[in-house]
């Protein structure tokens, strides 16, 4: 099962959008839920996502320094099960 | 080794504090999905202050509640589904979807729908408190609030009114260092709340917030002292925030060092810890409650995701009193 990881709404201004500033993990990585998988950068701070599964990176996609809406898919995880 | 009986009540008061630390992460991931709308407001790391100072309460003793309430509710008697039925918006919540998450309560279980701003729980329970005096009830109100309240002028007012007139007030500080992101010693001089008390000419205590044993045995003694027309009680509960004030919030004021050591005192590893030197529970019996505290949480959260909404002809009921309404 795969489950997709969404761009949470972490900005202290509501519904802005969220810089993507780095991934602390690759595609292919094995995660645990509640691990950091990348860092974005709000107006405020630099805050780490973490995950929300356990499972493997499937696939990333958005880049760094790009940034994105909330609630968009940033990213997928293969799911343990 | 506890005696009968007593081994249950201990063990009745870690199951609690579990349920609410696996409420409070299970939260916390629908907020990741994107399952969980708006902020969210988190009490990980005082479970015990909530857990504490409820299970010294009588069923039909009340408490006010502040932002962060997931914990007091669980605490003084609601239950899972309907708190995240409430929180996904649903009629079927504890306040008909109409709260969410940031004021959660049910009148029936002895908790007024959560009070968001900072401090406004506290003349509202003196009030509470005087309707107990006059009607003799013999309740007793517990009112939490943070130590962001404590240099709010409601404080003073709502502290002074209920100490002149020996109020059933227990007024209970969850003194966590910071309000939001400001740190205590910053907002005030004396940043021992509990020696306010001594100005008000009331009983004062500062309590380990994260030894849910301490705080029962103090709520205990507060409870008695205001059913006894001694009250109010202020009592100062040290404790820890484990997350950010909201969930967008990286607590990045948090020193590190800080934070680990807070980290190390962890109120349900230090009571877990202890029930099993004391032979109370095993490590297995631990992982059982937690086990069943996270299958609870998962079977309450497929229902709340298909719970219904309000509908639009809700949008005026239980907005006012009713008329004659005591």
């Amino acid at each position: 099962m795969w489950i997709d990881v969404k761009m949470p709404d972490l900005s202290a201004t509501e519904g802005s959008d969220i810089m993507v500033k780095r991934w602390l993990v690759a595609e292919g990585a094995r995660v645990k839920r509640g691990q950091p998988l990348l860092e974005v950068e709000t107006d405020k701070a630099t805050t780490e996502v973490e995950s929300a599964a356990t499972g493997t990176v499937a696939e990333i996609l958005a880049q760094p320094d790009v940034k994105v809406a909330i609630g968009q898919v940033i990213a997928r995880i293969e799911v343990d099960l | 080794m506890s005696a009968p009986g007593e081994s249950e009540r201990r063990l009745e008061l870690l199951d609690r504090m579990i349920r609410i630390r696996e409420f409070e992460e299970g939260v916390r991931f629908l907020f990741l999905e994107g399952s969980m709308p708006g902020t969210i407001h988190q009490c990980q790391g005082q479970e015990a202050t909530a857990v504490g100072v409820c299970a010294a309460l009588r069923p039909d003793d009340f408490i006010t509640s502040t932002f962060r309430g997931h914990g007091h509710a669980i605490a003084k008697g609601l239950g899972e589904q309907e708190l995240l039925d409430e929180l996904f918006g649903a009629s079927t919540g504890c306040c008909k979807g109409k709260g969410g998450s940031m004021h959660v309560g049910n009148m029936r279980k002895g908790m007024i729908p959560g009070i968001a701003i900072v401090g406004g729980g506290i003349p509202l329970a003196a009030g509470m408190a005087l309707a107990f005096k006059m009607q003799k009830t013999n309740q007793v109100v517990a009112c939490f609030f943070g130590d962001g309240a404590v240099a709010e002028g409601a404080f003073h007012e709502g502290v002074n009114m209920a100490a002149i007139w020996r109020l059933p007030a227990i007024f209970a500080c969850e003194n966590n260092l910071y309000g939001a992101s400001t740190r205590i010693d910053l907002v005030m001089k004396n940043p021992r709340v509990a020696d306010r008390a001594v100005s008000y000419g009331i009983a004062g205590e500062t309590v380990d917030g994260n030894d849910v044993e301490a705080v029962h045995a103090a709520t205990e003694r507060a409870a008695a002292r205001c059913r006894a027309g001694d009250g109010p009680v202020l009592l100062e509960l040290l404790t820890y925030r484990q997350t950010g004030h909201s969930r967008r919030d990286p607590r990045q004021y948090q020193p590190e060092a800080e934070r680990k050591a807070w980290a190390g005192r962890d109120p349900i590893e230090i009571f877990a810890d202890r029930l099993q030197a004391e032979g109370v529970i095993d490590e297995a019996g631990v992982e059982h409650i937690r086990s069943r505290a996270t299958q609870r949480f998962a079977e309450a959260v497929e229902k709340a995701r298909s719970a219904p909404q309000p509908s639009i002809d809700d949008l005026e009921t239980d907005v006012f009193a009713a008329e004659g309404a005591p």
